[in-house]
């Protein structure tokens, strides 16, 4: 099915000159003419069964880059260049004289080393230019507030502030990655987990070990905020949609926090494949909504637990890091 | 410190640059990615721990003691998918680190290469390619 998929996005690269949308157009009907090809499997209990542990790395990137200008998808000796590339950042030995360490130092990550299968110049399908849509005036507003209170407080180390450990993120306390961040492609650990049972999907994700159990019956949103929102679940056909809203405001994606509204569709297209699509809408933040889309594919081994509390000596030792500094500082200015 | 590292380790000042990041264990806060740091040591314990392992060895100082360093490596869920286990790296084992020592000179460093007896290395991977977003998170995500 996949194959046929790329075989169709070749020819509609290959004849070029055709409007980013009618390509779209024409991957979604090759996608909707195969499904009568494919029957999906079910649950014991009538349900599209979509289990598993699923693999979603990709080094395809969320924005397309800008030298490709509106070019939607990429040419095979491109995709063969960036594989290659990143095939070798995974197998060769590093090269000393070059950067590291931007978050994590690059050598302890798996972002994988494959552009995704659709070979679209960005995860992001909609809009079509490949890029985030542009920020409400007010979140403009908030953003440049932002920078101005960062400005006049100071940046702090390298590094980020490091006075207590409330100044950490959230994520670097092991305490969540939050939504939608835990389920983008990243540095690591990009797996999920499915489980089924009447009524209810159950989506573990790898990255600090978090799982959602999203009711199936209907039942409305309670209003609790919390870090991972809350996620309610219905079929269309055989795909899974699932909204979540009511975060916290305590997580935040590129400045959207309590008032953004995700919507993931997860829709088995081979017996191998899961088409997955996850719409952010903020009326707050973006003047449109806007959607991702990648496909996830069965990973090679399980789900680990990442219990990233049990042995968090990061933390410890950046705070201890910036104790020592503070200490060599006090030392320097007294002589 | 320094004086004393030198006698044990070279380090080498590469003049590589690091830019500040704010995420998930930010290297940029704990170690110093101009002072890379070369250890040849012999495994004390392996630590699969989350969310990073870590690498403890023993480095022998030329007085004839020793001196400990802690290493830090992939997440242990990355390690096994690149094919690490328990028996991969065995205590007693006698290795070489290659990393980045902590900011304020303590004996910590983040591991970049691991090199077995046998010149094998883990721990691989190039760094500071230009693939499209070289797998990093966009910086300041949540």
């Amino acid at each position: 099915m996949s194959t046929r998929v790329m075989a169709l996005t070749v020819v509609v690269v290959a004849v070029g000159g055709f409007a980013a949308s009618a390509a779209q157009a024409q991957i979604r009907s090759a996608v909707a003419a195969e499904k009568p090809a494919f029957k999906v499997p079910r649950t014991s209990w009538g349900d599209p069964d979509l289990q598993g542990v699923w693999d979603y790395r990709t080094i395809t990137p969320m924005e397309r880059r800008p030298e490709l200008g509106d070019r939607q998808f990429y040419t095979d000796e491109e995709i063969a260049e960036l594989e290659g590339r990143a095939t070798k950042r995974m197998t060769q030995n590093p090269d000393t004289t070059v950067q590291t360490g931007l978050v994590h130092a690059e050598y302890l990550t798996d972002p994988g080393r494959h552009v995704d299968e659709s070979k679209r110049t960005s995860l992001i399908l909609d809009p079509q230019n490949g890029k985030m849509p542009p920020l409400t005036p007010e979140a403009q507003a908030r953003q440049q507030q932002g920078a101005a209170a960062r400005t006049a407080g100071g940046a702090g180390p390298a590094g980020g502030r490091v006075d207590s450990y409330l100044d950490r993120p959230l994520y670097e306390r092991c305490i969540t990655r939050g939504l939608p961040s835990t389920i983008l492609p990243t540095l690591y650990n990009n797996n999920i987990r499915i489980t089924q049972g009447p009524g209810y999907v159950a989506i573990v994700h790898e990255m600090i070990h978090e799982t959602r159990v999203v009711p199936l019956d209907g039942a409305p949103f309670s209003g609790i905020r919390s870090y991972l929102g809350e996620s309610r679940g219905h079929w269309e056909g055989d795909t899974l949609v699932v909204e979540s809203r009511n975060f916290n405001g305590k997580t935040n994606y590129r400045g959207s926090g309590e008032n953004l509204v995700l919507t993931e569709r997860y829709t088995k297209v081979s017996p191998d494949r899961i088409d997955f699509r996850l719409t952010f809408n903020d009326a707050m933040q973006w003047v449109q909504p806007w959607t991702v889309a990648y496909f996830l594919r069965p990973s090679d081994g399980e789900l680990y637990e990442y219990a990233c509390h049990e042995g968090n000596y990061g933390l410890r030792n950046i705070l201890e890091e910036a104790r020592l500094a503070d200490k060599a500082a006090a030392a320097a200015k007294k002589q | 410190m320094t004086i004393r590292l030198a006698g044990l380790a070279s380090v080498l000042l590469l003049g590589v640059g690091a830019q500040p990041a704010a995420a998930h264990h930010s290297f940029a806060a704990e170690f110093d990615a101009n002072a890379p740091v070369t250890l040849h040591g012999t495994i004390t314990k392996l630590e699969w721990i989350n969310p990073h392992s870590w690498l403890h060895i023993d480095v022998k100082n030329p007085d004839g003691t020793t001196t400990a360093w802690m290493i830090e490596g992939a997440t242990p869920n990355t390690l096994l998918r690149r094919g690490f286990n328990r028996d991969t790296v065995k205590t007693g084992t006698e290795i070489t680190i290659v990393g980045y020592r902590a900011k304020s000179g303590a004996n910590r460093a983040n591991g970049r290469d691991l090199i077995l007896p046998d010149g094998s290395r883990l721990f691989m991977g190039s760094a500071g390619t230009d693939a499209p977003q070289d797998g990093r998170a966009p910086l300041g995500e949540q």
